[in-house]
Order: structure tokens, then C-alpha cells, then sequence
């Protein structure tokens, strides 16, 4: 393709300070990339680089070959059946549906650990699942009222104009 | 293969996913990690310091505010990279995935970059419900990855400097419409090429068409993007994504820092510690039977010896409760981001050197009655030794220690990590 050689390989400068921020930027990021392997092989056994890796190429892959195809396919079912839905009812929905999924990712764990038995009583003291669920109940409801509040607002916005 | 990345870039596209959502996020999860970077060395240094370094002692609350801070930037940064990553997805799938060398390796930074701090933030997490299920070791690794993350983020933001620039006011981002203005070629090749490469597909009717069940889904895909075209409806869309990582990040926030600051305690439903929770009133970590300590503690013959150089003398209980007792309020603060403040009573360190003579630039060795732990000895710098608010404490909140809380006697420093205040005491040295 000859359009390949007219575009660069990355954004372009756009001055004489960009270029030397840049500069900066990546000699420090390089540098401290470098920092960090070398403590890294300083403090930590060869025998565990293997389980660090698996570990580092894991988290990727659980974003971007399940939560990002995931949460796009989700997106893309709610754009083609929600058409009838005005869009910031699905927007308000959107956001509980979020707030609810973070809380689960982060308190799932939080479960798990204490199932497995904590070191002493004040580790884990609540029941994480149970919250859980009533968190998830204060997000439908709060959700519900938003749009609730977000229909009347809109319908009386209507009506005036149509007045 | 280019087809395939072509329809997942498309399908993947979204009034969200822009270079402005990118930069608005960017700059909150680099400041997130920038701050959990600082104080999370504050913590690192405090434990292990070199010989020359010496730490504020007051106000007695820093350590506990800064490694609250640590646990709750770690904790909103978790939504926000998220929340990133959701912004720029479609670049995964760039055709050809690579045009020069120099993307090589940019796109090998944003790899370690992804990789490093998904992974920090989930480890982090984790040691504050106590849980390792991973086959390296928890403190070692995460200060390691603290510097790749902030390098390769340093990498990243040089390469997309331009782009950031370009974006960083949202009236330069936007038309009077609220349609997001597409940077130029010059700034955004990856993107340039993308729709040169469309352009260029829908140019060639010749070329067949995707038949079948790739057809299918190609228009399918096509059809649900449809009505996100509308510059009012993308508003919306746009409101609705932010709105959605806002209440997350606020969200997560309020409902766990209340193991840390005061103001939100009410709101702590999902913190993995509750204040007032334990003996004494006060969580704890380590215990006593953890610790191999049940017997040693409860001796009635016990001493606290305290030696410099060729001094040294024997403190039974009862002599150290005779002394004059001082009172200090001064907090418990966990490395693990949990923190508690407590009427402490006991004897002051100040004293007990005074009584071998011990110079005042001296550094202390504190060896507790553990049989082992990496935490068993503790070494103790002039600055603390010296404050007069350190306590030898025999009391907390008005009675006499816990066993779980280090009776007979423990050190509460004022501005240490919890791991420092040495508890069921045995021997203080001068060094």
C-alpha cells in the first residue's frame, strides 16, 4: 500500500516543546522500565519469572479476550433491540448496570477470601454476599427512580413545547 | 485475516471510544497511579530505609493518610482503567496490525502497560482481603511492577503527547453539534489508515461483498451502529459512558475507604476491616497464637530488658506500671490501607533511654517475643526514638492491652506502618 509511507508511525510532533517533552518522556519511561526489571531481578527468584508471566499475559487476556468482546457485544445487542427505548432511559440504565458490575468484580473476590477463612475475626468481618445483593437492590431502585424522575421531566418538557 | 480486524475495529467503534474520552480518562488514571506511585514509596522506604533517612514524626496521622490514600487511588483506579480500556478497545485492532518498526514497539508498550497494572491493581486488591493465589511473592513484584507501570505509562504518553494536546479542552473537541472532531492524519495514523483502508473497500463495489454468516453479522453490526450517528444521540451516549465511570469510581470509593477515613466509616459497607471491630476496640493482624507467643506473654517472671552497650536492666511489669505514664492518641495504620485511632497509655520511650543513658541520635533495636516472622525484629530510627509521644504502652482505650494486642507491653509510634509497633516486647537496644 503506498498510502503507508506518506503517514507516519506514530501521532507527529506539532512543535519544537512537544518534541522535547517527548524526548524527556521517553528516556524517564525507558529508565524506569529498566528500574523496575532490575528490581525485579534483584528481589525475586528466576524460579517465579515463569508464574509472573503466565500471570501478566493472563490479565490481558482476560481483559481483552473476555471482558472488552464481553461488554461490546452487550453494547451491541442494547443498540439494536433498544431502539424503541429512548436513549438516555439506556444511558441510566447503562450507569446502574455498571456501578453493579465494578461493586461484583470488586467484592466477588472479597467473598472468595472469606470463604477460604481469614487469619482472624477482623479480617473479613461482614457477609460480602449478602451486602452484595442489597447493593445490587439500592442500584435497581435508585436506577428506577432516575428514570422515572428522567420520563416525567421529559414528558412535561413536551408538553410545554407543544402548548 | 485484514477483513476480520477491519469489521472488529468498526463494530467495535462507539461515540465513546474517541481520542477525548481517551485523554479525559488518561489523565485521571495517570494521576491515580501517579499518587499511588508516591505514596506507595512513602510506605516502601518507611520499612525498608536507607541508613541516612529520616522521616516526620508528625503530624502523627501522615502514614495513616497517605497509605489511606494509597489503598483508595488503587481502589478508583480500578473502574477508571477500565473505563480507559473500554475508551480505546477498537486499537487492538489495527490493519496491518503494523506499519513500522517504531509501532512495534509502541504497541509493545501499551501491552506492558496493560498487563503490568491490570495485574497490580488486581494483586493490590487482593492482599487487603488477604488472598494470594499467585505463585510469586505479593511485595517483592508489586514494588517492581510500580516502576514498569510508570515507565511504560511515561513511553505511552510521549507517543500520543500530540494527540493528548489536541484533546485536552472539550470545546477543541467537539462542534457546535457535539460531534467529535477526527484528528488528522498527521496526528492519528492508526486511524488515518483505518478509514483510507474502509474508504478504499467500499471504492472496490467490485470486490464481493461478505456473504453468509460474516455477512450477516457485518450488517447486523452496521445496522446496531446505526442510530449512534446522530450527533444528539451520541451526546447521550457519551453522558451515559462517563456518568457510568463516575458513580463506579465514586461508588467503590465510598463504600470501602471508610476503613481508612473517618468522614466515610458510616458509608463502609465492602472494606475488608471495620474500625472499633476486635479487642481492645481495635482490629488486629497478627495474632497472639500466630505470633507463638500465648505462653511467653502470660509469664509472670516476664521482663522487658532494655541495654546499651555495657548497661542494661530488667523491667518486670509492675516496674513499668509504676513509672509515670503518659497518654497519647495516636493511630494504628496498616500497610493494607486500614486504619484506626487509639488512646494509647504507657510508659514514654524518652524515659526508659534515659534511664541507660542512651544518646539522643542513637537508633533503637526492638526484638519482640515471636519466635520467628520477618516482622520479629524491628529497627527503630532517632527520629522516633527521640519524639516524646512514643509510647512502651501497657493500655489502649482504657484498659490494659490484649494479649492480641501485645501485652504485656508494645511500641505505638507515631506516623509508622502497624507492622513496626512491635508487639509482646522483650528487648530494646541501643545501636
Amino acid at each position: 500500500m503506498t498510502r503507508s509511507s506518506a503517514v507516519p508511525a506514530v501521532p507527529a510532533s506539532t512543535g519544537r516543546g512537544v518534541r522535547a517533552v517527548r524526548a524527556v518522556l521517553l528516556v524517564v519511561g525507558v529508565a524506569l522500565i529498566g528500574v523496575g526489571g532490575w528490581v525485579l531481578t534483584d528481589t525475586v527468584s528466576p524460579t517465579r519469572y515463569g508464574g509472573l508471566l503466565v500471570w501478566l499475559i493472563g490479565a490481558v487476556l482476560a481483559h481483552d479476550a473476555v471482558i472488552a468482546p464481553v461488554v461490546a457485544g452487550v453494547a451491541l445487542l442494547v443498540g439494536r433491540t433498544g431502539r424503541r427505548v429512548r436513549p438516555a432511559v439506556i444511558a441510566i440504565v447503562q450507569v446502574g448496570v455498571v456501578v453493579g458490575v465494578v461493586l461484583t468484580l470488586i467484592v466477588v473476590p472479597e467473598i472468595v477470601a472469606k470463604a477460604r477463612g481469614p487469619k482472624n475475626d477482623t479480617v473479613l468481618p461482614f457477609d460480602y454476599g449478602a451486602r452484595l445483593g442489597v447493593a445490587w437492590l439500592v442500584v435497581a431502585v435508585l436506577t428506577a427512580l432516575a428514570v422515572a424522575g428522567w420520563v416525567v421531566l421529559a414528558r412535561r418538557r413536551e408538553a410545554r413545547r407543544s402548548a | 485475516m485484514r477483513r476480520l480486524l477491519l469489521t472488529l475495529r468498526t463494530a467495535a467503534s462507539s461515540p465513546v471510544r474517541n481520542a477525548r474520552s481517551a485523554t479525559v480518562l488518561g489523565r485521571l488514571l495517570g494521576l491515580a497511579f501517579l499518587v499511588c506511585l508516591l505514596t506507595g514509596l512513602y510506605s516502601h522506604f518507611l520499612q525498608e530505609p536507607a541508613s541516612w533517612m529520616r522521616f516526620p514524626t508528625s503530624p502523627v496521622w501522615l502514614y495513616q493518610v497517605t497509605q489511606g490514600v494509597h489503598i483508595t487511588a488503587g481502589i478508583a483506579a480500578i473502574p477508571l482503567l477500565l473505563g480507559k480500556l473500554h475508551a480505546v478497545f477498537p486499537q487492538l485492532f489495527q490493519t496491518p496490525p503494523v506499519r513500522h518498526p517504531v509501532q512495534v514497539l509502541e504497541r509493545a508498550s501499551i501491552a506492558l502497560f496493560v498487563a503490568t497494572s491490570v495485574l497490580q491493581l488486581v494483586t493490590g486488591l487482593l492482599n487487603t482481603y488477604q488472598w494470594y493465589p499467585w505463585p510469586f511473592p505479593f511485595k517483592q513484584v508489586h514494588f517492581a511492577l510500580s516502576f514498569v507501570i510508570i515507565g511504560s505509562l511515561a513511553v505511552h504518553i510521549a507517543v500520543k503527547l500530540p494527540l493528548i494536546q489536541r484533546y485536552w479542552r472539550a470545546r477543541d473537541s467537539y462542534d457546535a453539534d457535539g460531534r467529535f472532531v477526527e484528528p488528522s492524519g498527521e496526528l492519528d495514523p492508526a486511524r488515518a489508515e483505518h478509514q483510507a483502508v474502509r474508504e478504499l473497500a467500499l471504492l472496490r463495489r467490485d470486490e464481493p461483498q461478505p456473504r453468509g454468516l460474516v455477512g450477516r453479522v457485518t450488517r447486523w453490526i452496521d445496522d446496531a451502529r446505526e442510530p449512534e450517528r446522530e450527533p444528539a444521540r451520541s451526546r447521550v451516549t457519551r453522558r451515559g459512558f462517563f456518568g457510568a465511570v463516575g458513580v463506579s469510581t465514586v461508588g467503590v470509593v465510598a463504600l470501602t475507604a471508610g476503613q481508612s477515613f473517618t468522614p466515610l466509616q458510616p458509608l463502609n459497607a465492602f472494606g475488608p476491616r471495620q474500625r472499633g471491630l476486635g479487642p481492645n476496640d481495635l482490629p488486629i493482624n497478627r495474632t497472639a497464637a500466630a505470633a507463638k507467643v500465648l505462653e511467653t506473654a502470660m509469664d509472670p517472671d516476664w521482663t522487658l530488658t532494655i541495654a546499651h552497650g555495657e548497661r542494661s536492666m530488667a523491667l518486670s511489669a509492675d516496674d513499668l506500671e509504676a513509672m509515670t505514664q503518659g497518654d497519647e492518641r495516636l493511630p494504628i495504620s496498616c500497610v493494607e490501607g486500614w486504619s484506626q485511632t487509639a488512646h494509647w497509655r504507657g510508659v514514654r520511650l524518652v524515659e526508659l533511654m534515659a534511664l541507660v543513658g542512651a544518646p539522643a541520635d542513637r537508633s533503637l533495636r526492638v526484638t519482640s517475643l515471636e519466635e520467628k516472622g520477618g516482622y520479629r525484629v524491628m529497627l527503630m530510627g532517632p527520629e522516633y526514638a527521640t519524639d516524646p509521644a512514643t509510647l512502651v504502652a501497657l493500655e489502649v482505650n482504657g484498659s490494659r492491652l490484649d494479649i492480641e494486642h501485645g501485652y504485656p507491653a508494645r511500641i505505638i509510634a507515631p506516623g509508622r506502618p502497624g507492622v513496626l509497633q512491635t508487639k509482646w516486647l522483650s528487648l530494646i537496644e541501643v545501636i
